[in-house]
């Protein structure tokens, strides 16, 4: 299982309320990309944000005691090959597409954190018949003048974390970091930059698209959430036609990684209440 | 031995709580701390340095191109060589280079340096590089493809200048249908090429096989070692032994009267350039993707620490500035010539917050006491 990642960014959950994933490999075009799944009952397609890739978190542990958590790593991040063809939002939403079809997932539910979000909402306004419940949890993918997302890529890593949790001394990092550790977390950032370097973690166009999306969704946001504000998540509300949103109390962007109780069981609820 | 004097253009009055303030000069420094009064009179004061070199006989009088930094204030380095072009008749005028990896039209750079190239009547010396993190950012142009757009915008400007029928361009960061260039540059085929190299090897291999020059960046002179020796390697694989004026060493430079003097009054200056025009992060320098993680292993593994943290002793002691007497300075010249074997000086004696009449006097004694026993000098070994 390759999940060494888990404890360089999470609190500890205790073991015995998460369920583990393992990790496989999966070829598409031009490579392969690695999938922690993990769980049993209906299936979730969980896309990660721009940090944690390649974890299985104990976020995912507590959705995988209600859903077969399958979470893909990007391409460019974690256990995935670089696929450089790959070079844009659009590109990975037809990425997404092929890996549905790869696994046979017909029509599944969608959970997407901050870049995966994003990724999330282009998906479900591309082919909304693909979605069932779709969950954004503080996405990027808006572009909202006066309130853009937060600068992740002009910060020294004390910086970044005290932008990304609302308790940053909560936040497991190493005080050390070894050069394997330090290339991984730089490879991640480079495929974010790959990605949503400019536009700035957004697709000027999605917003006029947002109608499209016919899934029910849950928008959840942290109230401390200094990267991407609440104000993307109340136009995603806004323009999703069937939408709701709700707000994690005591948390910064970190979200899951902060409060993976808090995040697990609105989700959970969320879910479940369409089955 | 080839001499260039070489200009970042500073603005020097920084406020007196830069450092505790600011974390760094460069991208978001704002610009309320230029004022326009003082920062006119720099630019006319610095243009007047570089015309002097000429007149003290330098080779080559050299500008660079930086954005939104109180480090060099040339955010386009073609209208600076513009202003030298006709006040000047024999040096090598240089853009030493202009960024073209944060370009949208590297079409313009061929256009403006084939036009520079006849204000100067064929003095013209065309640097390419690809713009210091920091730009990236400034100009919302994604690092992870500024490797690639260095290397089509380069190709595409050299292929503007050489070839005279119309052409079609199409890369994956850029797209013309009506490539055809007016005027043709002057100098045949085209204006010579000097490219910087930071270490990596695929810029030294580049460099080696297009025999352009190879500069390095200011550095350790160990360091600068292994880029001048990978460069004469790569040169010596395609079966050809460099001429040392391929290789060019940047240094900055301050001579007084005394070595005692020397250290004395340039200190500040040398300090001001390392701790406060060259003060930047990594995330600053090196946005993600801006270097290949195979580098970037190479440099966290080498873990040299970055320029900005080296005592004023420590940049004497490791090579990064030449500071005292003619006497002292001509002899670490020689030795300097001796290790790494360049046949080009590229010196910076316009340092930091060094005021005119230092840079002058600087400048002077260079020129009538260091250069000419050096002019004559040839590196006595450049064995790989």
């Amino acid at each position: 299982m390759r999940t060494a990642g888990a404890s360089r960014y999470a609190p500890a959950v205790s073991d015995a309320t998460t369920i583990d994933g393992a990790a496989e490999r999966l070829d598409v075009r031009g490579g392969s990309i690695q999938i922690l799944r993990g769980g049993e009952g209906p299936p979730l397609l969980f896309l990660h944000a721009a940090g944690g890739a390649g974890a299985w978190l104990p976020f995912h542990g507590l959705l995988a005691r209600r859903f077969e958590v399958i979470a893909p790593d990007h391409p460019g991040f974690g256990g995935s090959d670089d696929l450089p063809e790959i070079e844009a939002i659009d590109d990975l939403v037809y990425h997404y597409l092929d890996v549905l079809d790869r696994l046979g997932l017909e029509r599944v539910d969608v959970v997407g954190g901050s870049l995966g979000g994003w990724i999330a909402a282009e998906l479900a306004v591309h082919s909304p018949e693909r979605i069932g419940r779709l969950a954004l949890l503080g996405a990027a993918g808006l572009r909202v003048p006066g309130n853009m997302a937060a600068d992740v890529f002009l910060r020294t890593p004390d910086q970044l974390v005290a932008l990304l949790y609302k308790h940053p001394e909560a936040a497991a990092m190493p005080a050390e970091p070894d050069i394997d550790f330090i290339l991984a977390v730089q490879r991640d950032m480079a495929a974010t930059a790959r990605y949503g370097w400019a536009p700035y973690l957004n697709d000027p166009k999605l917003e006029r698209r947002l109608h499209r999306v016919s899934a029910p969704t849950l928008v959840l946001w942290a109230d401390d959430d200094r990267v991407v504000p609440i104000e993307h998540g109340r136009l995603y509300a806004e323009r999703i036609p069937d939408a709701t949103l709700r707000i994690v109390e005591d948390c910064g962007h970190a979200m899951y990684f902060e409060q993976p109780e808090a995040f697990a069981d609105a989700v959970i609820e969320f879910l479940e209440a369409g089955s | 031995m080839k001499f260039v004097f070489f200009h970042l253009m500073p603005y020097p009055y920084l406020p007196d709580d830069f450092d505790e303030r600011y974390a760094s000069p460069s991208l978001d420094f704002p610009s309320k701390h230029f004022d326009p009064k003082l920062g006119n009179k720099l630019y006319h004061r610095y243009l007047d340095e570089l015309e002097h070199a000429e007149k003290l006989g330098f080779d080559g009088i050299a500008v660079n191109e930086h954005h939104q930094t109180a480090y060099g204030l040339m955010p386009s380095p073609n209208i600076m060589a513009a202003a030298l072009a006709r006040r000047t008749s024999k040096a090598k005028v240089m853009v030493l280079g202009n960024a073209i990896g944060i370009r949208d039209h590297p079409l313009r750079v061929a256009e403006e340096i084939a036009m520079l190239d006849h204000l100067t009547d064929g003095r013209i010396v065309s640097g390419f590089v690809r713009g210091i993190g920091w730009e990236y950012y400034a100009h919302s142009i994604n690092p992870t493809r500024s490797r690639d757009r260095f290397n089509e915008a380069h190709d595409l400007i050299v292929k503007a200048w050489t070839t005279d029928e119309v052409f079609e361009w199409v890369s994956p960061n850029y797209e013309f249908r009506y490539v055809n260039v007016w005027p043709r540059p002057l100098q045949d085929p085209h204006p010579p090429i000097y490219i910087p190299g930071a270490g990596s090897t695929e810029t030294m291999r580049f460099c080696a096989e297009k025999r352009y020059t190879y500069m390095s960046v200011y550095a350790p002179t160990p360091v600068v070692k292994r880029w001048f020796d990978g460069y004469r390697a790569a040169a010596n694989e395609l079966g050809y032994e460099p001429d040392p004026e391929k290789l060019g060493l940047s240094i900055p430079v301050y001579v007084a009267e005394t070595d005692e003097q020397a250290h004395a009054e340039g200190r500040q200056h040398i300090e001001w350039l390392y701790h406060k025009g060259l003060k930047q992060g990594i995330e600053r320098v090196m946005p993600p993707g801006y270097t290949s993680l195979g580098s970037l292993r190479g440099m966290l593994s080498g873990r040299g620490k970055p320029p900005n943290e080296y005592s004023y002793e420590e940049i004497i002691e490791a090579g990064m500035a030449v500071v005292g007497g003619p006497d002292t300075v001509g002899e670490r010249f020689e030795a300097l010539v001796d290790e790494l074997g360049f046949g080009q000086i590229i010196a910076l004696m316009g340092v930091g917050d060094m005021p005119h009449y230092r840079t002058i006097k600087s400048m002077e004694l260079f020129a009538g006491q260091v250069m000419p026993a050096l002019r004559r000098r040839t590196p006595a070994a450049a064995a790989v």
